[in-house]
């Protein structure tokens, strides 16, 4: 069971914020041997869209500023590349480190967890995989758009109507019914397990 | 030796013969007035040196001349018993540096056998200086670490050792450590204390004589011949060793001054050396409330590299912060550890060391410590989240405090000292100045060095209280550590035989310094040997000759026993100059300095320079063929042109080279005779003087530098213009740069017009 997150009691520097880290996060008991030489921030195809790179946002977690580590972006625009894994020169697993950063973030309800592109990203394509089985290009985006109210998603489909018809041409998107794998309720079955898992392993 | 047979040999091979004319040197020999000359196609080949060695044997040659390669090169192969060989440099200096079959190059070769007959006619085989008896005992000053393994080295070397310990046990700082930092792979824990068990190791051997309670009162007389005076509980002893190796060791910054550290505001604020009494087999208890420390925080740099304070790294308190975390969360997985670093110094295997903590889950952060409460928040600079960061609720803190060197004995008081006595101390090494930051090129700004505190009379008594006319301290390099070159010449001081090892000479580790002791040990018994037989010591080591001072012309002028930069000079009762050969370097810094010229070696004196220089020959003004005579630093300015042959870079051959053991072995009177003599300019080529010094004899260059600035005067009276003299400084990786000074003094030359001397 994930030890409780020290109660940082409105204090900005945590001492034991971490240790907590080092001891909760998955591959959190490797992000001991950062050494701070940047090579993860240096790599990251989108550093530019987080308000800290990796290094800086390990090197916050040794000052204790849990705060805002955890209402940092970061975590969420990982896109999982794995360039800063695998050029990290201590083995520092940081992807997986900034993924499950993101699940404490959300799960204790950190609004900007919540509300970041990606949050509503990810949302929009777990309800297509819940529902098809699979993405469905079309209600997935639709979805994801809807998220920032009406008039905005109207405005983003505008701008993205060229991208639709490319992908059309190419055959990569269809008009019509939505498909569908055959075993959806199996696949629910899974995720259904695999969420009743982690929140166990939680201790939620 | 009877008679002086002098017989040149020209060697042909290495492209000479094709460059240039051999008859014509063999005429130069013959006008010299040398026995006999003789040519060979490759006089290093066997036949070669057996042709030499046949003429030596019959007794037609005493002094050989080898006209052919450097005299850098091939030295044992033309080393011949009972004679000495001069060497003319027909390849480097010749051949290779400028155009075959010219009338130039022909001259200069012509030169080059000319200048070597000269030195042959002034030069002696040099007779070694060994009265008396020579002891082979070493004493180490020193009962800790450092010293307990020197005494261990000398004796398992087959020598004496007395061990002089200051306090009543053996076993010093080190003695006080629970664990220390690995020094055997994997390098990832701390490891067991090794003093106690050195210490019964010396205990134990018969070669050691162990005295405690003993300081060392008086030093006198030289490498060989050093009577010392051991003073226990009041009671002098007198001893005679033949080497002296100081591993007096360090002592801990005083926390006392570190307040704003919050060192005395809270009993929980500790220095690494009181957390060493703390840490047992469980965990650290706190000094105020005796509770279990869990949350520790240590604090690096804690006065080191900070100009208030000491302005140097102190190099081992990194290391010995991550011992003591692994340490404390080894006894309990719960503690804490933080280390708040500026720069983390882990050198070599320490990385490891470093890495092991990182996986033990020790925090490093890195941060300038700002402040320390009383309440013990640490308040730090974070560089790489740009903010300051107050981190509270700790239950100890440790100041990682550095190391002062133990350079004189601060238990006892200080000599007052006559003002002269105190130069090698504040004279010509600046320890204020700033160290210059290397390895930037040239047009690229350098970071500042950092600022230094102003140099003050150490304080406390002399460790070895010398007896000599410069002093009783041993001089000190930089920040009070006695050295005199940390990475040309380690463990050298400036006092011959006396060897300085461990934390004395630069902050270091266990590991280095017992490495340190063992070369300081090699260092001392290679002196006691090389002495033995008259042999000089680095870094002309084996060199016979000593300087002789014919005190008929002396006039107690004193300069030589105030230049001499390894303080063997000393001042007898009727102030005439007392030379001790077995101090002596053989650099020839009083020769320089001497202003009647009354100090000579058998093979080197000022009349010899001034005879080669003189056997060149000058030609009248109307040739429009200048001379300059280049007086070169055997141990960086001449191996340097040698390279530059060696590399086919060319240069003027108006110039005549002639080796100088060292620069401060010119005389002003080498500078201005050459010029009287009709040479058009003189540049003396010698190493980088100043604070990051490159000489050899410490403080030749500067002494020359010095000399020559004040040449202009005479240069002055003989209506002469001062560019005419010029000093340079060229190290040995100069090869490049060096033809093209050459080529821009000829130029000024040019300029300047020929000298209006020639020809009288």
């Amino acid at each position: 069971m994930t030890a409780p997150l020290p109660e940082s009691n409105g204090k900005k520097y945590d001492l034991g914020f971490a240790r907590w880290v080092y001891e909760n996060v998955d591959g959190g008991d490797k992000l001991s041997m950062c050494m701070q030489c940047g090579a993860c921030s240096g790599s990251c195809p989108i550093g530019t869209e987080m308000d800290h790179g990796p290094r800086k946002l390990f090197m916050m977690i040794r000052a204790g500023m849990k705060e805002d580590v955890l209402k940092s972006n970061t975590m969420f625009n990982c896109t999982s590349c794995y360039n800063c894994v695998v050029r990290c020169p201590r083995k520092v697993p940081v992807t997986y480190i900034l993924q499950d950063l993101g699940r404490v973030a959300q799960r204790l309800g950190y609004a900007e967890a919540k509300e970041t592109d990606n949050a509503r990203f990810a949302k929009a394509f777990f309800w297509s995989t819940r529902k098809f089985g699979r993405t469905d290009e079309r209600l997935f985006s639709a979805k994801y758009y809807l998220s920032f109210g009406v008039g905005e998603a109207i405005k983003m489909a505008k701008a993205n109507m060229p991208v639709a018809r490319s992908l059309m041409k190419a055959k990569r998107m269809h008009l019509g019914m939505p498909h569908k794998i055959k075993g959806v309720k199996e696949l629910n079955a899974i995720l259904d397990k695999a969420e009743e898992i982690e929140k166990r392993e939680q201790g939620v | 030796m009877s008679e002086r047979k002098i017989g040149v040999y020209t060697c042909g091979g290495c492209g000479i013969a094709d460059a240039l004319d051999m008859d014509q040197l063999e005429a130069a020999a013959k006008e010299q007035k040398a026995g006999f000359c003789k040519s060979h196609d490759c006089l290093c080949s066997d036949e070669g040196v057996a042709l030499i060695a046949a003429d030596v044997a019959a007794g037609e040659v005493t002094h050989p001349i080898v006209a052919a390669c450097s005299p850098r090169v091939m030295e044992d192969k033309f080393r011949f018993d009972g004679v000495e060989t001069i060497r003319a440099n027909l390849r480097e200096m010749v051949v290779w540096s400028h155009p075959a079959n010219d009338e130039d190059t022909q001259m200069l070769g012509d030169d080059q056998v000319r200048m070597a007959i000269a030195q042959a006619k002034k030069s002696m085989p040099p007779e070694p200086w060994t009265e008396g008896a020579f002891s082979e005992t070493v004493l180490v000053v020193g009962g800790g670490y450092v010293g307990l393994t020197a005494a261990l080295e000398a004796a398992a070397a087959g020598h004496q050792a007395i061990l002089v310990e200051r306090s009543d046990a053996l076993g010093g700082m080190s003695a006080k450590w629970s664990k220390v930092m690995p020094h055997l792979p994997p390098y990832r824990d701390p490891q067991e204390n090794p003093v106690a068990g050195l210490i019964a190791k010396v205990e134990a051997s018969d070669k050691i004589t162990v005295m405690t309670d003993t300081i060392v009162t008086k030093t006198n007389g030289m490498p060989g011949k050093f009577e010392v005076e051991l003073t226990r509980a009041g009671t002098p002893s007198a001893e005679t060793v033949g080497a002296i190796v100081v591993a007096t060791g360090w002592r801990p910054y005083d926390a006392t001054k570190l307040g704003h550290l919050g060192y005395g505001a809270s009993p929980d604020v500790v220095t690494n050396v009181e957390l060493e009494g703390l840490l047992g087999d469980g965990p650290v208890a706190r000094k105020s409330d005796g509770k279990a420390v869990k949350t520790v925080a240590f604090v690096q740099c804690a006065g080191s590299r900070d100009p208030a304070h000491l302005p140097y790294c102190s190099s081992v308190c990194c290391g010995t912060s991550i011992k003591h975390a692994i340490q404390m969360v080894d006894a309990d997985p719960e503690v804490m550890a933080y280390i708040i670093f500026d720069e983390l110094r882990t050198p070599g295997t320490a990385e490891e060391f470093y890495r092991s903590a990182q996986e033990k889950g020790v925090i490093f952060v890195k941060g300038k410590v700002e402040k320390v409460d009383g309440d013990l928040t640490v308040t730090y600079h974070d560089a790489l989240l740009g903010d300051d960061i107050p981190m509270a609720g700790l239950d100890m803190v440790v100041l990682a405090t550095g190391m002062v060197p133990n350079s004189t004995n601060v238990e006892a008081p200080a000599l007052e000292l006559e003002d002269e006595k105190l130069v090698p101390l504040k004279d010509d090494i600046n320890p204020a100045a700033p160290i210059a930051v290397a390895g930037y090129k040239e047009g690229v700004d350098a970071p500042e060095a950092p600022a230094r505190p102003e140099p003050s009379m150490p304080e406390g008594a002399p460790i070895l209280n010398l007896q000599y006319r410069q002093g009783p301290h041993i001089p000190m390099l930089a920040d009070g550590f006695a050295d005199s070159h940390y990475i040309c010449f380690p463990y050298e001081t400036r006092r011959s035989g006396i060897y300085t090892c461990g934390p004395v000479r630069r902050p270091m580790d266990m590991g280095e310094a017992g490495q340190d002791a063992a070369g300081a040990v090699l260092k001392a018994i290679q002196a006691i040997r090389n002495v033995k037989q008259g042999k000089g010591l680095h870094p002309r080591s084996g060199d016979l000759s000593y300087p002789k001072i014919d005190l008929n012309a002396c006039t107690k002028c004193r300069r030589c026993t105030v230049e001499c930069p390894f303080g063997a000079i000393d001042e007898r009762e009727d102030d005439y100059p007392q030379v001790n050969p077995s101090r002596c370097r053989r650099c020839g810094t009083c020769m320089g300095a001497c202003p009647v010229r009354t100090i000579s070696f058998d093979n080197y004196s000022v009349a010899m320079i001034n005879d080669m220089a003189k056997a060149v020959e000058i030609p009248d003004e109307f040739d429009e063929k200048p001379r300059v005579l280049i007086l070169a630093c055997r141990n960086d300015a001449y191996p340097a042109l040698d390279m530059a042959g060696i590399q086919r870079e060319t240069y003027s051959a108006m110039v005549r080279v002639i080796p100088v053991r060292c620069l401060g072995s010119v005389s002003m009177l080498n500078a201005s005779d050459a010029l009287s003599t009709g040479y058009d300019g003189v540049i003396l080529m010698g190493c980088k003087s100043g604070d990051d010094y490159q000489c050899h004899f410490v403080k030749g260059s500067g002494l020359a530098t010095e000399r020559m600035g004040k040449i202009e005067e005479t240069l002055k009276s003989m209506m002469l213009e001062k560019e005419r003299v010029q000093t340079m400084e060229v190290s040995i990786a100069d090869s490049k740069k060096v033809g093209k000074l050459i080529d821009d003094f000829v130029a000024t030359i040019d300029e300047i017009g020929l000298n209006p001397f020639k020809g009288f």
